[in-house]
């Protein structure tokens, strides 16, 4: 079933819903080291696609903020950034993913409830 | 300019908004990711790379200014929560300002259109410019109110008050009516001051200048003494039952509403005090007083609330 409202409201609320779980998402590829491109051609590959100037600003977040570490490597082609998961980091997905997999089954079971009632 | 210019010139940009331990680390992988982000579009559409496609991809990434900013921990200077609250006052806060400064010029004789272009540019330099103040007095007092709900949480916790609980202590409301009392007593006989602190031998001229005219002890003296006694009776119920009644609440508006229009007729009626400069300051405290009590009304009225549906409840 399509939104058939205000499209800008879609989108805006569309862009909430992607802005919730961007870090998830961005957490959950990097338990092996990628650098900024990588991770973004794989996240789209997935079906999540984040924006670059989204991506590669939250990757130095989440390196400030104690939960990635990197380092400069040079494998076929110039020098890149290779990010991954440390153990803060590591915890926090765990945490995270918990988190995400009971709001989801909350919102699978209300979600079947409202199509049950919509039929 | 050929795409890597243009690369170049964004990748500057953005890292002059950094802090400067960072600047050139995120310069060197920003630049590096903007051309592998480039050569992979160009090479998905079968473009080539040229300056019009690393513009495209650049106003995809967004503003240098707005990357910069996602690059660190987000600064919030007022809080989102205090935006319309802040954009109100500001707005009613320089109403006033421009308001009553623009009265001061209008007050003086205008016989020409350049008498009033005149006041007018005089009142811009005086009293638009300076009025920045306002603003940036806001700015500061939010932000330092923000800084301190982070800072200390607990401080801005929300608590229950019953909305027609008077305040104070029953003995700081005695004082009040005490202060009211008091204040009344030398609004009718202001020279008691002069006796009391120079033991009578005050200077002619200092008599003078608190000396009521005879146009207003015959003509608004009585109603501003009148509304201001009324004020009592109001304060006593307050102190008695310890809370404003919806009653008393209606009779202070009404009774502060009639003491505006009192204070207005004997501004413009004419002299109040013998003394020239006494009269001005005077007349300058009352239009003060009449603002401010508006802008209580204003106020109050305003944040009113009668819980009400507004559209008819079905059965």
């Amino acid at each position: 079933m399509c939104y058939m409202g205000d499209p800008d409201a879609f989108s805006k609320l569309e862009l909430e819903l992607r802005r919730g779980v961007v870090v998830l998402a961005t957490l959950s590829q990097l338990c092996a080291p990628r650098y900024g491109y990588e991770l973004r051609q794989a996240l789209a590959e997935k079906g999540m696609p984040i924006e670059e100037g989204t991506l590669y600003p939250l990757l130095r977040r989440l390196e400030t903020q104690g939960l990635l570490k990197s380092e400069w490597k040079i494998e076929d082609g110039p020098p890149r950034r290779y990010y991954s998961l440390n153990a803060d980091g590591q915890k926090l997905l765990k945490q995270l993913t918990e988190a995400w997999q009971s709001m989801n089954d909350a919102l699978n079971l209300l979600l079947k409830e409202a199509e049950h009632e919509r039929e | 300019m050929n795409a890597n210019d243009v690369i170049e010139s964004y990748v500057a940009d953005v890292a002059a908004l950094l802090p400067r331990k960072q600047r050139n680390d995120v310069a060197f992988e920003l630049r590096a990711l903007l051309n592998e982000e480039l050569q992979a579009k160009a090479e998905t559409d079968g473009r080539g790379v040229d300056a019009a496609r690393a513009i495209e991809l650049l106003h995809a990434f967004g503003r240098p200014a707005d990357v910069a900013a996602r690059y660190r921990p987000t600064l919030t200077v007022i809080d989102p929560a205090d935006g319309y609250r802040f954009l109100q006052a500001t707005i009613i806060g320089m109403a006033i300002i421009w308001g009553v400064g623009l009265l001061m010029p209008l007050w003086q004789p205008i016989d020409s259109a350049g008498d009033f272009l005149r006041a007018l540019g005089q009142w811009w330099g005086t009293t638009v410019i300076p009025s920045l103040w306002w603003p940036g007095l806001l700015v500061v007092g939010f932000g330092v109110a923000a800084w301190t709900r982070r800072r200390w949480p607990q401080t801005s916790e929300w608590k229950p008050r019953a909305h027609n609980q008077s305040a104070g202590s029953p003995v700081a409301r005695a004082m009040g009516l005490v202060g009211i009392v008091f204040g009344v007593y030398i609004l009718v006989d202001p020279h008691w001051l002069l006796d009391v602190f120079w033991g009578g031998r005050a200077a002619p001229s200092a008599y003078e200048a608190l000396t009521y005219t005879d146009r207003v002890l015959h003509r608004q003296a009585p109603f501003l003494l009148a509304l201001i006694l009324l004020n009592i009776p109001l304060f006593i119920a307050i102190i008695v039952t310890g809370r404003r009644s919806v009653l008393v609440q209606r009779s202070e508006t009404v009774l502060s509403l009639a003491m505006c229009a009192a204070i207005v007729w004997t501004v413009l009626d004419g002299p109040i005090l013998m003394a020239p400069a006494s009269e001005q300051t005077a007349k300058f405290f009352l239009v003060l007083i009449v603002v401010f009590t508006l802008i209580d009304v204003g106020i109050k009225l305003y944040r009113s609330v009668k819980p009400a549906p507004n559209l008819p409840i079905e059965a």
